[in-house]
């Protein structure tokens, strides 16, 4: 089944156009990583996706929903990992991690909550505030969090961002697990090597212009 | 239910990170006490004098005490852009609305609380007669203006000048609930028999209404948009 199908998807600032006709789908089982220089379109696509943003032409689907007109039933069955990571300094990890699935309609037990720290390597932390936790550290907690939404669409911005090796290969996991469960991850990177491993499809975003790239283009660094 | 779920979880959110930071309530009781200490040097009045004017005085000091907990309700969202997570929310945005307002509300109302003896004492007032009537206008007033204040304050988050947007969006439209409060005041504080100014409570009343049903309503357009 078709996880994520973009048409002719276009999006302006004014006389700048950021996005130009792109099309893209992706398969449930699909890992598409996304790369592309600084300003290319990447986070703006990932935030259209994502439901943050409305496109100024095209449409798009989510596991065959329209984007713009069935989004609550979208973001039940999505999650966006973006730069922010969306967490509240001053909660702990198990505070944001209950609020975040909370308002997803979710209630994690405590076991859970203490099983997905400990796996991303957190759990020691888990009371501390979030305003004492390094870049790498609030990734990971933001890992936590989808690990235990268990979304079936997963857009992922610059996932491997802060994280260290141990955090890397963490992520590339999950990431593994939830193809393995049929999910969808659409991600956008500028580490191809981290990246590599787990792509099932890749694509060059460029001035707004998406082109698809072969697996093999990665293993060099010509492109990048 | 989980629509009222997001509601409990928003009051919860606010109020824990609230309690922790004292941020908001801390800058909200400092500057109502300096409004509170300027009119008290400004103005030497005997009893009678200041129950005409003091109603002024403390809708003018909770109104912009107000404004500046509702400006820090969104603002706060923008730390590690949570206010995308609550784009993203799968639930009718109106229960982020009224949790917002629930919060704020809060906020407000235990403030003007914490203020209303320091008008008591340095105005010289006798309140013990009113204070249940004073409640019930502070109640009244304070839902009216997080009502439509929670909502502008969504409105303003992103744009750069919010801090100045803020008030002058929202005070123009909270005028009617600053005019009825301060009616209904002056007319607890002289005891004045209540049908002589009930009229200004049940203005209070349907504007309540009126504005927390337009402004949920209008919440999930502000918030995808």
């Amino acid at each position: 089944m078709t996880a994520i199908a973009c048409q002719a998807i276009s999006k302006s600032y004014g006389h700048y156009e950021v996005l130009h006709d792109i099309s893209l789908t992706i398969q449930e089982g699909e890992c598409f990583s996304l790369f592309g220089p600084n300003g290319a379109g990447k986070t703006t696509l990932l935030k259209i996706l994502a439901t943050l943003q409305r496109p100024s032409e095209g449409r798009y689907e989510i596991l065959g929903l329209d984007g713009l007109k069935e989004k609550e039933t979208i973001r039940a069955n999505m999650m966006f990992l973006a730069h922010g990571a969306y967490l509240y300094d001053d909660l702990n990890a198990k505070e944001n991690l209950a609020f975040a699935l909370a308002l997803r309609g979710q209630t994690p037990t405590d076991r859970d909550m203490k099983l997905a720290l400990d796996r991303v390597g957190i759990g020691a932390f888990a009371e501390m505030k979030i305003r004492n936790y390094s870049a790498g550290m609030k990734k990971r907690l933001a890992l936590a969090k989808a690990m235990l939404a268990k979304p079936k669409v997963l857009l992922l911005d610059e996932p491997f961002t802060a994280l260290d090796t141990a955090g890397t290969e963490i992520m590339r996991e999950y990431i593994r697990e939830r193809l393995s469960e049929n999910g969808a991850v659409l991600m956008s990177t500028h580490d191809h090597d981290k990246a590599r491993p787990i792509t099932s499809r890749a694509g060059m975003l460029n001035q707004g212009m998406l082109k698809e790239i072969s697996l093999e283009a990665l293993k060099s660094d010509e492109l990048f | 239910m989980n629509f009222f779920n997001v509601i409990r979880w928003i009051v919860w959110k606010d109020l824990v990170t609230e309690l922790r930071s004292r941020e908001t309530i801390s800058s909200m009781v400092f500057f109502a006490l300096i409004v509170i200490l300027i009119f008290s040097f400004s103005f030497s009045m005997d009893q009678q004098a200041a129950r005409e004017v003091i109603a002024g005085i403390i809708w003018v000091a909770f109104a912009f005490t107000g404004i500046i907990g509702l400006g820090k309700s969104f603002s706060a969202e923008l730390q590690n852009d949570c206010i995308e997570a609550l784009q993203m929310v799968p639930e009718s945005k109106g229960a982020i609305y009224l949790g917002k307002v629930a919060a704020n509300f809060l906020f407000i109302f235990v403030v003007e609380i914490l203020l209303f003896p320091m008008f008591v004492i340095f105005f010289n007032l006798d309140v013990v007669e009113e204070i249940s009537l004073l409640l019930l206008i502070f109640f009244l007033a304070t839902l009216g203006l997080s009502a439509v204040g929670t909502l502008f304050s969504a409105l303003t988050v992103q744009i750069r000048a919010r801090e100045v947007m803020l008030p002058i969006l929202l005070l123009p439209m909270v005028v009617p609930v600053m005019i009825a409060a301060v009616e209904a005041t002056k007319g607890a504080l002289n005891g004045d028999p209540l049908p002589m100014y009930s009229q200004w409570l049940e203005l209070l009343a349907i504007f309540d209404v009126i504005f927390t049903v337009v402004s949920f309503w209008m919440f999930e357009f502000v918030m995808d948009n």
